[in-house]
């Protein structure tokens, strides 16, 4: 397990490394301050972060683009913030070790933090997934349309006809759709 | 009332309405007992809103939007019963980088390094923003758009905190930023940077902070909350006096509130409206064109469940119902 600790302070660092004890192969990385480039470059597999951390509102930014490959991110919170630790879990904000009481549970928290991260992270994928199949579905319903008008063609026949140019091209057949979508545009003048 | 309320604020020129309620006895004066909490993350202060460990918070405008829409975190709806102020936002250079300074020019020059470094190969330069759901990432977008350059493809875009961009330009880990004052002064004090364009150039009168509190908190405390806005328009109105000025940026230049250089702070007071024109009306139509910034970017989708939310979360009705009580 690679773990990133944003912390100036190297105490938490420790306390970190020391509930982690016993997990093979295990790696835990201290930085005072986060770097995007850095982080990329030791890849871990969570980043743990002080909740009072200006660097927090870049982690989460993080998240926002696809493009910077997002980890799960688990805070530490000061223990003079009482609740909210608990109440942030409980709403699902984020998951928090509170500060100091919590060797014994850091293992439990940073694996619960990255199962949870990788479930919703499939369900974004299986929602960006769903809709894409949806867009391509509508297409593929619009170029059999064109096909039964242009061509006189019956529903069934015009899907063979974009099947098969699917098979010939080894392209998918919402591609297909859409390129035919496309040129039919250009022929009637539309794309000039 | 015994018990204190604890209101979240980012260490920035806008924060002033809380700090001075505090500091010139305007919560006082409302009966209020209030404990000022300095938090360094805007995702904090949305957190900590959210599960009632602040009953309220100085917050990006947008913010409070994408809570309450549930983008970039769990849905909680919050409402925006008050603006803090009005402008303060800027995009601020590199001395460094060689593009001639300009009001309008400044745009295009930089349009045409960023072409040439691709050309060249060179990496592209990198522009730092406060938060995604913020009108610096916003403004920055839109003064870079207007001149050709594409800010998802032509430039690398991340994210600071607003006390740290002046450090990050000095040290060329950025090449520009678009914070809220007093970080674009500082920068330019430090001799690391200039202000390309400001909010209220490009836009006017932009919308800027607010008040944010959760909707249940709102309805659970309705007597509190107008009490509350009743205090800080107050002391929005003292902020905007010309003879509080020096005053005003000591007291923000201390330690617990910006802690930063009182010059800087007193320099970043120009640009910024605390109450005259009607400032800290929550207008839905703002509210409405901030959606607009956020669906154009891709943040949220462009339908009529994103704009439904303009009027639920800025309140003007407890506005004025706070307002009619001030001048009875």
């Amino acid at each position: 397990m690679r773990v990133l600790v944003i912390d100036p302070d190297p105490a938490r660092a420790a306390l970190v490394a020391e509930g982690l004890a016993g997990v093979e192969p295990l790696e835990v990385r201290r930085a005072a301050v986060f770097d995007e480039a850095e982080a990329a470059r030791f890849g871990p597999d969570v980043v743990v972060v002080a909740a009072d951390s200006p660097d927090r509102d870049t982690l989460e930014s993080l998240r926002e683009t696809s493009l910077a490959n997002p980890r799960p991110v688990v805070m530490f919170v000061d223990r003079s913030e009482p609740g909210l630790a608990e109440e942030a879990v409980r709403a699902g904000v984020a998951a928090y070790i509170v500060d100091g009481l919590a060797v014994g549970r850091v293992r439990a928290i940073l694996e619960v933090a990255m199962t949870r991260f990788q479930l919703m992270s499939q369900l974004r994928q299986d929602l960006e997934r769903a809709k894409a199949d949806l867009a391509s579905r509508k297409t593929v319903e619009r170029a059999k349309a064109l096909l039964m008008k242009e061509r006189g063609l019956e529903e069934d026949a015009a899907y063979r006809l974009l099947r098969k140019l699917s098979m010939d091209t080894g392209r998918p057949l919402g591609a297909v759709a859409a390129d035919l979508l496309a040129f039919a545009g250009v022929l009637k003048g539309d794309g000039a | 009332m015994s018990e204190v309320l604890r209101l979240g604020f980012v260490p920035l020129t806008d924060s002033a309405p809380l700090v001075i309620a505090k500091e010139r006895g305007f919560f006082e004066a409302e009966g209020l007992r209030v404990e000022l909490s300095r938090e360094v993350s805007w995702a904090t202060i949305r957190d900590k809103v959210a599960v009632g460990a602040l009953d309220g918070a100085h917050m990006l405008a947008p913010l409070a939007l994408a809570a309450t829409l549930g983008a970039g975190s769990e849905p909680t709806p919050m409402i925006a019963p008050m603006a803090l102020n009005l402008n303060g936002a800027a995009v601020t250079l590199s001395t460094r980088l060689s593009v001639a300074p300009g009001e309008n020019g400044e745009a295009q020059a930089l349009s045409k390094l960023i072409t040439r470094r691709r050309k060249e190969g060179a990496s592209p330069l990198t522009f730092a923003v406060v938060y995604p759901y913020s009108v610096h990432n916003y403004l920055l977008r839109d003064w870079l758009a207007a001149a050709g350059v594409d800010p998802d493809r032509d430039i690398r875009l991340t994210v600071a905190a607003p006390s740290r961009m002046a450090e990050l330009l000095a040290d060329g880990v950025i090449e520009g930023f678009c914070a809220g004052e007093p970080w674009s002064s500082v920068a330019v004090a430090s001799g690391a940077g200039r202000v390309a364009v400001r909010a209220s150039q490009l836009w006017g009168k932009a919308p800027d902070k607010v008040l944010g509190v959760t909707q249940e908190w709102a309805e659970e405390n309705g007597e509190v909350l107008g009490r509350l806005l009743r205090s800080l328009i107050a002391a929005a109105a003292w902020c905007d006096a010309p003879e509080h000025r020096a005053e005003l940026s000591g007291l923000l230049a201390a330690a617990p509130y910006v802690d930063a250089p009182r010059a800087a702070i007193a320099a970043s007071l120009d640009d910024v409206i605390f109450h005259r024109d009607g400032a800290n009306a929550p207008r839905p139509p703002q509210a409405a064109w901030l959606l607009g910034q956020m669906a154009r970017w891709g943040q949220v989708a462009a339908d009529a469940e994103t704009s439904s939310v303009a009027g639920q979360v800025y309140r003007l009705d407890l506005y004025e119902a706070a307002w009619a009580g001030q001048n009875a």
